[in-house]
């Protein structure tokens, strides 16, 4: 799963997913803004058949790949 | 002026003017407050009419300091809280105010006097009246907006007392009669906040704020909407299209709503299903206008005969007193569905650039036949049954999520990095032609060893000083060199063509 979120996120921002480390700072660093992050959510959704309501989401919950993970596992239970 | 002398009369009832959460003013409040602001413009500066700066979002006191500029004869020129200062600065350099109210705290050097948030509560504390003597007149600025230019430096476009009022006639009969709750989200930088500060201030309506911050929040957005008692929805398409990405978005969180406005952009077929479906109740006007010639100046209600067809959604007929005309080569179109610039006459169109009679003779002129004022925007358009539709740029402008973006700007700036010889942008599109994000390919002076993404992050972070976020390309790729044209330039679209192969 890991590796899938890291291809999603790597696609979005124009990356290697071997460069997207668990802790990055997506918001912080810049590689997500409001826009980037709608694609992402609808990707995630996509890629893992999870529903991630945008507007009940806190940004925190998306803001590193690590954060990522731990958001899909708590919607796929 | 229509909207001060309306202000006036809704300051007489007891209606609210304005919501920022907890925060309201009432008509009597931004009557009384304006008034005081531009008696205390004219006591300090006298004769002088040089426009007024106002740096901020979307602060309760941003409003009453539009109208006591107005009140007291002279422009305002908006400047959003995210504009870096770099560019800040060009344009307080252009405009040269003697005042400057910031709500930022940024420090910009210039001569002006700046009043921060505080020095401006002491003005507003001891009411002064003024006289409608002093008000700005019909033919005089009432604000300068800028926008992105081509050389990499914003370029002014200011808009008249009688643009606004004509606006304003065009647009009012498309409103309700009178009173109700209007979205106030566009930035005041972006000229279609007016269908909320100037046709919504001519109704009395309520202007409930959406700012920067609230904006990023879906959550504590809906939760605000939810008791804004909002009747019209004014936004981009982008924005309505983030919102709706939530199911919360529909009739029960706002069973007041009639009516959706969209203006800035194209509208999107899926877009107005969605809205249809979750919103019965509600109308949809699609609406066209570029900034110089005062916010839009089509209108058309979306039918669901529109909307089932496989037509682009049309921007609509001329609002009343604009003249539409189709020109290609010189020569006016009048056939059906034959494709030509769109030209715009009438009293909504402004009088030209700021300080470049270079760039207004190009594109504003008087028309022999009429008399009129004519603008010509660059658009293409084609005409079928009396409504008009867009067919995009005849240039390198875009449009992004609502902002209009010149590719050069963005790559003029790209290249005052220090590590970057020569900088190519091009947008990405989806499936429907619309611009996603930017992308953009760079010729490195040096390699700098980095890896992609963090060429990317060092890069952005360089970006952010010189260009507001949404002018920041979402990819940013080094390249080895360009592939070039026919003509030598660099081939756009061999480029775009690359990412589509490597996502």
């Amino acid at each position: 799963m890991e590796q899938k979120i890291a291809e999603i996120i790597a696609e979005i921002c124009g990356a290697g997913a071997e460069e997207i480390e668990p802790e990055l700072q997506l918001f912080e660093e810049g590689l997500l803004d409001s826009f980037a992050a709608i694609q992402l959510v609808l990707a995630l959704e996509a890629a893992f058949g999870v529903s991630l309501d945008m507007a009940g989401l806190p940004r925190e919950r998306i803001a590193t790949p690590a954060a990522i993970a731990e958001l899909i596992r708590e919607r796929r239970e | 002026m229509t909207v001060l002398k309306q202000l006036k009369a809704f300051a007489k009832t007891d209606r609210t003017a304005l919501v920022n959460q907890e925060q309201q003013l009432s008509y009597r409040e931004l009557d009384e407050l304006s008034d005081t602001f531009a008696r205390w413009l004219l006591d300090t500066l006298g004769k002088d009419r040089s426009p007024l700066v106002i740096c901020g979002d979307k602060e309760i006191g941003f409003l009453p300091c539009i109208f006591g500029a107005l009140k007291s004869g002279r422009a305002y020129v908006p400047l959003d809280s995210v504009l870096p200062d770099e560019r800040a600065a060009q344009i307080v350099a252009d405009v040269a105010p003697k005042v400057m109210v910031d709500f930022t705290g940024r420090k910009l050097a210039c001569g002006a006097r700046i009043l921060n948030p505080a020095a401006l509560e002491n003005i507003f504390a001891a009411p002064k009246p003024i006289s409608s003597g002093d008000w700005i007149k019909d033919g005089d600025p009432a604000y300068i907006l800028f926008t992105s230019g081509s050389t990499g430096r914003p370029k002014g476009v200011p808009i008249t007392a009688g643009n606004l009022d004509a606006f304003c006639r065009g647009l009012l009969p498309f409103y309700p009669e009178e009173g109700g709750v209007v979205l106030h989200q566009v930035s005041y930088s972006f000229d279609v906040s007016g269908c909320a500060v100037y046709a919504g201030i001519c109704r009395g309506m309520t202007l409930f704020t959406v700012d920067h911050q609230l904006a990023a929040d879906l959550g504590a957005c809906f939760a605000a909407l939810e008791k804004s008692g909002l009747t019209l929805w004014v936004s981009t398409p982008s924005f309505a299209e983030l919102c709706v990405q939530s199911g919360r978005l529909e009739e029960g969180l706002l069973p007041q709503l009639r009516q959706f406005l969209f203006c800035g952009e194209v509208l999107t077929h899926s877009l107005c299903d969605t809205l249809s479906e979750r919103f019965p109740k509600a109308r949809i006007l699609n609406t066209y206008g570029p900034t110089e010639a005062t916010v839009l100046v089509t209108a058309a209600e979306i039918t669901g005969k529109m909307r089932h067809s496989s037509r682009p959604l049309p921007i609509g007929k001329a609002i009343e007193g604009v003249t539409l005309r189709l020109e290609q080569n010189g020569r006016e179109i009048t056939k059906e569905e034959e494709t030509g610039e769109l030209l715009i006459l009438g009293p909504t169109v402004g009088p030209g650039y700021f300080g470049r009679p270079d760039l207004t003779e190009k594109a504003f002129f008087t028309d022999p036949k009429t008399g009129l004022r004519g603008y010509r925007t660059g658009d293409l358009c084609y005409r079928q049954n009396g409504l008009y539709y867009y067919c995009g740029r005849a240039d390198n402008q875009l449009k992004l999520n609502g902002y209009r973006i010149e590719l050069e700007d963005i790559e003029a700036n790209l290249q005052k990095l220090p590590n970057i010889r020569r900088a190519a942008v091009v947008p990405v599109r989806n499936g429907e032609g619309i611009a996603e994000y930017l992308a953009a390919f760079l010729l490195l002076r040096e390699p700098d060893g980095l890896t992609p993404l963090k060429r990317a992050i060092a890069l952005k972070k360089q970006a952010a000083a010189l260009l507001p976020p949404y002018m920041i390309p979402r990819r940013l790729m080094a390249v080895e060199s360009f592939p070039l044209n026919v003509s030598g330039k660099i081939d756009k679209k061999a480029l775009a063509a690359r990412l589509e192969e490597t996502p």
